[in-house]
């Protein structure tokens, strides 16, 4: 495979880590073991929003190796913010893009979590027009 | 210096400052040298403060620090220890001896360098106390970090961060030496710094040499120069100086040559090095006097020992202000934080503290100050401040363009400065906001090994944080189940095979698009598809009204060329046609076949122009005698023959039963209709107004009706010969029904009763006859049987016919519309028998007639030669009984009556004894009685002639027809005519009215063969004379 990936991972945090730590000695600690149902992670809805900005970002795009690192990253950022403003409270979001060149190569792209199924969840949307494949997974972790 | 590229963030701007660095270095080379004393003067204060301290500070702190040290260096510095030669205690002692030496010496300069150390120390201290305060925190992390050191840690903690700091520092880089970093730099940095400093260290040797002639002379002029300021200073001092510094250099020469002295050279310069690095004053102070320490053979050990003095020095300076670490570190902590100017304040503070009791300080420094300056231009990195100080001094002694460019360079470097303040002030702040609260604010020194206690510190940092991560998620994996997912698919795209991405990229070049069709397999172009034809059609079942199917659309060809056809008018059209059309084929047969006519001719008989013979010899009539006809009053030239069973058996279908066939006779060869019965007819009749229907008594006094319009498809037929023959069974039977009404005996006779003959023929206009003519059928059966029991039926039409039969009317043939209901039963022997002529017993009832003008009177014909006069509804009747004219009783039957058809009130009577009587309605007597016309032989038959008012027909029982002419002659018949040798057996007669041309008068007469023939009488009693009916009741009238 000849065609260059590129990949990046931001990490939102929704809470500062101080805060934890200083809850952490005070007292027994509780948790908050599943999200509200409304701030759960829908993947219908993100996918909704992934697919939005795919289509809004790649619709004339032509892969050049030179800009598709910073296209991911632009757009993993892109699908990172808009996925905060949805409101998926106590939620850690990773975002990967993956564009690659379509030069008639297979590709096989796979994930596997490690998690607890019921709170978490992931949602992918491909995009491919003729020149790029681009490979937009949202991965929604609950943080207790 | 080289050490600045292992270090961390803080040292980003490395690059330039080597720069810097190397354009100083140059120019120095080039310059003049003096200015790098100034320097030296310049930090010197810091070392005098330390020298000056150290005395005490020793004194104080041996005790307690001295263990420590040992300690320290006995757990780490092993590997360090052992390379070299020189042991713990030559290492301390050379560097004291020095010491003591530089304090003897520096005590002349002291107010010369208090002086200028006041001027530029707090431009100087500003910068470099940013720098140098914040990094000791990470360094002391790492320090911390360090399971061995702990305990000290702690210990010294307690006694002064700073302090603690420092020699913290101190024994991490000794460890690093010793163990080589696991980081790696260190040792890169070894090697690389080894490279280096003797590189440099070469080259400084040359220039050295000449730089100290030209600074002797300088420096007569600089010291002259300073002592304009200042007071005091010797000048013994620069000589002294080149003195140490030729016996130095010759030393280090020395040891250069001696490979096994190199390492620890190295090492030495470089704890130099690092320290230098330090823009703390202090460490700028020990810096100074580390340098010193190359003056002895012993550097490396000197080094520490210089590290750890300072340190106590420092210490106890400072424990006023920090007892503790943790009060030092808020105090810190706020001093780092407003901004730069009060850290300069502080600084001078320690100076001014350091500052004060300098008075030990020994004119020797300048010595080390020259080693220090060697050293310095070789080694310094970031030193920039203190180069910085250089142009100032040089300003007044250089050229102006010199100056003017020293100047530029002092600005830009100035500038760089205060970005480097802003940068690092900011920087400050954010560390000290951010970093862990623990660590104390130690002043380490700005160095790349120095970094890595910053990462040290964070991964300690880190750790904690790991650790509390762990707990919260060990309490919460308890709480919480995680399990693998299954692995997702995000992509999948199989790859493309060459052609096809051959075919993808150029597959379409070279081609265009000529035309689409739709259905490919369809090669032709022309047609796709065929138009369907549509025409839309209606219909309407049951067929009432004048249209009962069409077309929608104006256009449509079916619906022009569909005539609109009036079914039944044409049906009527059809069958009165057809039958007009049978007659002619009839006749024009007739006339082609001589055979038939000379027959006919010859069967003519006298008193008939000419006759016809019925075609009896059809194969189901053959053999069958005739036992009976009977003609329509409606439709006069409609006959009915009653054959009875044949003589042998011939067709086994219809053995055994009687047949009545229909005849038309102008069809002479073959019947109308073909009816089947059971049981032996003895009588029969047609209906009133129209020929349809046939009703019939048999011998076993059931009365059977035919509806002849009946569909010919619901009766039995058989192909007889070439041609098939519907045999019609009776629609209606009352045969083995109503038994309690029923006739028990043979039916004598059958008599429609109608009244709408009367009334058509006398005008009367009722209001229910066109009702009744319209329905056709309302009108009632009687039938006489020989007991005298008259039974009146309603002839009932059904609305619809049942194909599938009817359970209430058990008599209906299936299919069929018309049934009898019994409606009166009049016992007519009743009557009779209260008479007087009761003792005669019961009168037979032989014939009965209704009058055709008042269907409610009927005339019975008995067995004792009255008549008997009787309505339906049981009236009073004026004449009871008519009477022949002789008195009496007698046994004269009789048989035959009729009634005149011009509407004369008068009928006629045959009887047995051969009297024919003609009475009149309203008298008892007969008008007129003749007894000998047939010459006694019993009249069978007796009938009007439909013709003419005045002419009757009389058959005897010798085959004898008698016609008599009233007009011509009363006594007797007029002519008489024997049929033989076929036997007549039954007569009738048919015959139309005059109308334009063609009135008729026929006999139709039944041989004793079987044969039927008919004799069209002559014109003479066929045709009537004028006023005959007039002639007739002026006759009867006479007779009266």
């Amino acid at each position: 495979m000849t065609s260059t990936t590129a990949a990046s991972l931001p990490i939102g945090t929704a809470e500062g880590l101080l805060e934890t730590e200083k809850n952490a000695g005070e007292s027994e600690n509780t948790y908050i073991l599943r999200p509200v149902f409304q701030q759960r992670f829908r993947p219908s809805v993100v996918k909704d929003c992934i697919h939005a900005v795919l289509k809004e970002e790649l619709a004339n795009a032509e892969y050049s190796p030179e800009e598709m690192p910073q296209l991911t990253k632009r757009l993993s950022e892109t699908v990172k913010d808009k996925l905060k403003e949805m409101g998926f409270d106590r939620y850690k979001m990773v975002v990967q893009v993956v564009i690659g060149e379509q030069r008639g190569e297979g590709v096989f792209m796979a994930a596997r979590c490690f998690w607890d199924a019921d709170t978490d969840n992931y949602i992918h949307d491909v995009f491919m027009n003729d020149s790029l494949f681009c490979v937009i997974a949202a991965f929604g972790c609950f943080y207790y | 210096m080289t050490s600045e590229n292992t270090s961390g963030p803080h040292t980003s701007g490395n690059p330039k400052g080597d720069k810097k660095h190397r354009e100083k270095k140059l120019r120095k080379e080039s310059e003049v040298d003096f200015p790098e004393d100034k320097e030296q003067k310049h930090r010197d204060p810091d070392r005098d403060t330390k020298h000056r301290e150290r005395p005490a500070e020793r004194d104080g702190h041996a005790s307690r620090e001295n263990p420590r040290g040992d300690r320290d260096r006995e757990s780490q510095g092993k590997g360090k220890r052992t390379p070299e030669t020189g042991t713990d205690k030559g290492t301390k002692r050379i560097p004291r001896a020095g010491r003591e030496k530089s304090h003897s010496r520096g005590k002349d300069r002291d107010k010369d360098r208090e002086r200028r150390a006041r001027r530029e120390e707090p431009r100087q201290t500003a910068q470099h106390n940013l720098l140098g305060w914040q990094l000791p925190e990470p360094a002391e992390r790492r320090a911390r970090a360090g399971s061995k050191a702990r305990a000290e840690e702690k210990e010294r903690r307690d006694e002064g961060s700073e302090w603690g700091d420092e020699e913290r520092e101190r024994r991490y880089r000794e460890r690093k030496l010793q163990y080589g970093d696991s980081q790696g730099n260190p040792v890169q940095y070894w090697l690389y710094k080894e490279g280096g400093e003797r590189r440099h260290k070469r080259q400084k040797e040359a220039d050295r040499e000449r730089r100290h002639r030209e600074k002797s002379s300088v420096r007569e002029k600089r010291d002259k120069h300073s002592r304009e300021k200042s007071n005091s200073f010797s000048d013994k001092e620069g000589e002294d100086r080149h003195r140490e510094k030729r016996h130095r250099e010759g030393a280090r020469l020395d040891e250069e040559r001696h490979p096994g002295d190199t390492g620890r050279k190295e090492r030495s310069s470089r704890e130099e090095l690092t320290k230098r690095e330090s823009k703390d004053s202090e460490h700028r102070n020990r810096g100074a006097s580390s340098r010193r320490d190359p003056t002895s053979s012993q550097e490396g050990s000197c080094a520490l020992w210089y590290a750890e003095s300072l340190v106590r020095n420092n210490g106890k300076d400072k424990d006023s202000r920090k007892k503790s670490c943790r009060e030092g570190s808020t105090v810190w902590k706020q001093a780092l934080s407003p901004g730069s100017a009060e850290i300069a304040e502080i600084e001078k503070e320690d100076t001014d503290i350091e500052n004060a009791g300098t008075d030990e300080y020994t004119p020797c420094l300048e010595d080390d100050f020259e080693d220090y300056e060697d050293d310095f231009e070789v080694c310094d990195g970031d030193d920039d401040v203190s180069n910085e100080l250089e142009p100032k001094e040089k300003i007044e002694e250089l050229p102006l363009a010199r100056k003017k460019e020293i100047q530029e360079i002092q600005e830009a470097i100035n500038a760089e400065n205060e970005r480097i303040g802003e940068l690092s002030c900011k920087l400050s702040q954010k560390r000290g906001l951010t970093e862990d609260a623990n660590s104390s604010p130690s002043r380490a020194p700005v160095c790349g090994i120095f970094m890595d206690f910053a990462t040290a510190s964070r991964r300690q940092k880190s750790r904690t944080q790991a650790l509390k991560q762990k707990a919260r998620s060990t309490k919460l994996l308890r709480l919480i189940d995680l399990d693998f997912s299954l692995t997702f698919s995000l992509l999948d795209l199989p790859p493309v095979n060459e052609y096809d991405m051959y075919i993808r990229n150029f597959g379409r070049k070279n081609t265009k698009q000529a035309y689409v069709q739709y259905n490919e397999d369809n090669v032709d172009r022309d047609t796709q598809t065929e138009e369907v034809e549509t025409k839309g059609v209606w219909s309407q079942h049951p067929a009432e009204g004048t249209a009962v199917s069409g077309g929608s659309g104006s256009g449509d060809p079916c619906d022009t060329g569909a005539p609109k056809v009036n079914t039944p008018r044409l049906s009527r059209f059809l069958r009165a046609a057809c039958q007009v059309i049978a007659v002619l084929l009839e006749e024009d047969r007739m006339a082609a076949e001589p055979s038939w006519s000379p027959a006919a001719q010859d069967s003519a008989l006298r008193i008939s122009d000419s006759a016809s013979q019925l075609n009896t010899s059809l194969p189901f009539l053959q053999n069958r005698k005739v036992s009976c006809l009977c003609a329509s009053q409606v439709q006069r030239q409609t006959v009915v023959s009653v054959h009875g069973p044949p003589g042998a058996a011939s067709d086994p279908a219809l053995d055994g039963r009687h047949v009545l066939c229909v005849w038309d006779i102008w069809q002479p060869s073959g019947p109308q209709k073909v009816l089947l019965c059971e049981s032996e007819v003895t009588c029969c009749c047609f209906s009133p107004f129209k020929a349809f229907l046939l009703f019939a008594g048999t011998v076993h006094g059931s009365v059977l009706v035919w509806d002849l319009r009946e569909d010919s498809r619901i009766h039995h037929y058989v192909k007889l010969g070439d041609c098939f023959w519907t045999f019609r069974t009776a629609t209606f039977s009352t045969d083995g029904l109503l038994t309690s009404v029923n006739h028990r005996g043979p039916v004598q006779a059958v008599e429609p009763i109608s009244t709408s003959v009367y009334k058509k023929q006398s005008f009367v206009l009722s209001p229910f006859s066109t009702q009744e003519e319209m329905s056709g059928l309302s009108f009632h059966v009687a039938s006489l049987e020989e007991s005298g029991v008259l039974n009146v039926w309603v002839v009932v039409e059904l609305p619809k016919a049942d194909l599938a039969g009817s359970l209430s009317d058990l008599g209906l043939i299936p299919g069929g519309r018309i049934k009898l209901v019994h409606s009166a039963t009049i016992q007519l022997s009743d009557s009779l028998s209260h008479r007087r002529y009761e003792f005669w017993g019961a009168a037979q009832t032989l014939s009965v007639k209704f009058l055709p003008s008042d269907p409610g009177h009927f005339i019975v014909g008995t067995d004792t030669g009255l008549i008997s006069h009787g309505t339906r509804q049981d009236l009073r009747v004026s004449p009871k009984l008519y009477k022949p004219q002789q008195c009496g009783m007698r046994p004269v039957r009789v048989h035959v009556m009729d009634f005149s058809p011009f509407g004369e009130p008068i009928f006629l009577a045959g009887c047995s004894d051969g009297s024919i009587r003609l009475h009149q309605l309203t008298s008892e007597r007969p008008l007129l009685q003749w007894d000998g016309g047939t010459d006694g032989r019993a009249i069978t038959g007796l009938r009007w002639s439909l013709t003419r008012p005045a002419v009757f027909l009389a058959q005897d029982d010798t085959s004898c027809i008698y016609i008599w002419d009233l007009l011509e002659s009363d006594l007797g018949p007029v002519a008489k005519q024997l049929i033989s040798p076929d036997k007549l057996v039954a007569m009738t007669i048919v015959g139309e009215a005059e109308k334009a041309s063609g009135g008729f008068l026929a006999l139709v007469l039944a041989r004793a063969s079987g044969s039927v023939d008919v004799q069209f009488l002559k014109r003479v009693w066929a045709a009537p004379a004028g006023d005959e009916l007039g002639r007739l009741r002026l006759l009867l009238r006479g007779a009266l």
